[in-house]
């Protein structure tokens, strides 16, 4: 039981810090791609790089230490081209939705009441997955590619160095050269503004954290669909029983160092997924909320066009579908498998960037035409 | 959205999507952009968007037009003029 409570403290801890340091430097992986179409902003690609390559490193250097309890960690799976769908759909949604899964909670915690709305969306949107989820399963399965390799290193046959050492290297260069050219810097007029480069290395010494003490790096998608089964055990439980989706058990890992076995997820019970996920959740929206109240802008305000509800109501479900196609969100993927070279992450990157272009268009014309 | 029919249009933007600040900044400044440019109106934006604080001046001062945050209470007061005010 000790145990428990150290993963779901540390799991607290690490979700009130991101959170707090999200809403203080308001760095948005959606905005990192949706700038980038809409206003061909450049600056938060470069953080999300910074990002990458320093998780790419640190989590290497503790895998060398042995410091990982699984490399690569759970729930990261095999390419599929599942992934390339759930990717674009995931892009569409994260746009219009205002927010991505983390994104739309921190800003939740700050008091938007759209995300609140997209956050509801989320959770009936992960509920209807459930409906699919025997289709795209034997999808998934179907169009699989090298099964049972995870990594790219794998694929190759290679040690993970051979390609973080030129990429680190490359990127280092990079980094100077940016630094030399004051790229690094915003000039910032909101009060206590951190500079998103520092929440980027604060974001990935929380993720080392998490990969070490809890064995995987944050993610929290498994829990709407948790909080649908919930609402669902409610109101049609029957139903509920026949969802093959509920049943499943994909959490399966023992972390040595604390001899805990980890199990869980999406079904209406408390578990792994809930005790890891529940209090990262909980920690972000408080941290974002902590930082608000303390810069006192923590404000709810409703008034804004029924368009704009519709439009993250909409995003919320298409991104909680698309999250469990792939099967995982933008954070699982973009700060957890890309730095591990995962094969999955990297070709949810390439479809997420189409699906962002393509949502940014619709939230333009549908939305901000208005 | 609110307009106020006076002088110097405001946006009364909290609570919105992101990006709305900006592209309504963009969009209103563009419509306006010879009063401003010669100082016969400003653009009054109010947001609670941290980062509109950021993206809205850098995008406008790119476009030679000079813009002011101010911070009242939970929000901020984003106003863009031709010339310093």
């Amino acid at each position: 039981m000790l145990s428990v409570f150290i993963i779901a403290g540390t799991c607290l801890i690490l979700g009130l810090a991101s959170g707090f340091l999200m809403h203080r430097s308001d760095f948005c992986l959606v905005a990192t791609f949706r700038d980038l179409f809409l206003f061909r902003s450049w600056f938060l690609i470069r953080i999300l790089l910074l990002l990458v390559v320093t998780s790419m490193v640190l989590f290497e250097m503790a895998h060398l230490l042995g410091l990982l309890p699984s490399h690569p960690f759970p729930l990261l799976g095999a390419l599929s081209v599942a992934t390339l769908i759930g990717g674009f759909i995931f892009g569409v949604g994260m746009v219009l939705a205002g927010g991505c899964v983390v994104g739309t909670l921190y800003k939740m915690g700050a008091g938007s009441i759209l995300s609140l709305v997209a956050f509801i969306g989320l959770i009936f949107g992960s509920g209807l997955y459930a409906e699919i989820h025997p289709f795209w399963s034997t999808f998934v399965k179907k169009t699989t590619f090298f099964p049972g390799i995870i990594t790219l290193p794998h694929l190759l046959q290679l040690a993970p160095g051979w390609l973080i050492l030129p990429i680190g290297g490359f990127s280092l260069w990079l980094f100077h050269r940016w630094q030399q050219q004051n790229l690094w810097q915003r000039t910032a007029y909101a009060n206590n503004y951190l500079q998103p480069w520092k929440a980027a290395l604060g974001l990935a010494i929380i993720n080392l954290f998490s990969y070490i003490i809890v064995g995987m790096p944050l993610g929290i998608t498994t829990t709407y669909a948790k909080l649908a089964a919930y609402g669902e055990h409610f109101f049609w439980p029957r139903h509920l029983e026949s969802l093959s989706y509920f049943q499943a058990v994909p959490l399966n890992v023992t972390l040595p160092w604390l001899g805990l076995h980890l199990q869980g997820g999406a079904a209406p019970r408390i578990d792994a997924i809930a005790y890891i996920q529940g209090p990262v959740i909980i920690g972000i929206i408080l941290g974002s909320a902590l930082s608000a109240i303390l810069n006192g802008e923590f404000k709810i305000y409703w008034r804004a066009p029924r368009r704009q509800y519709a439009s993250v109501l909409i995003g919320g479900i298409i991104m909680a579908l698309a999250s469990r196609m792939t099967p995982a969100c933008n954070v699982w993927h973009l700060m957890g498998g890309l730095p591990i070279f995962g094969l999955q992450s990297m070709v949810f990157l390439v479809a997420l960037l189409p699906g962002a272009w393509l949502g940014s268009r619709l939230l333009t014309i549908l939305v901000m035409n208005s | 959205m609110t307009f106020d029919q006076s002088e110097n249009p405001q946006f009364d933007i909290r609570g919105q999507i992101c990006p709305s600040s900006l592209l309504v900044a963009l969009r209103e400044v563009n419509k306006r952009q010879q009063e401003i440019k010669a100082g016969r109106q400003h653009l009054i934006l109010l947001t609670d968007n941290r980062d509109a604080t950021t993206t809205i001046p850098e995008a406008l001062i790119n476009m030679g037009y000079n813009v002011s945050v101010a911070k009242e209470g939970s929000y901020y007061v984003i106003t863009v003029t031709g010339q310093p005010v």
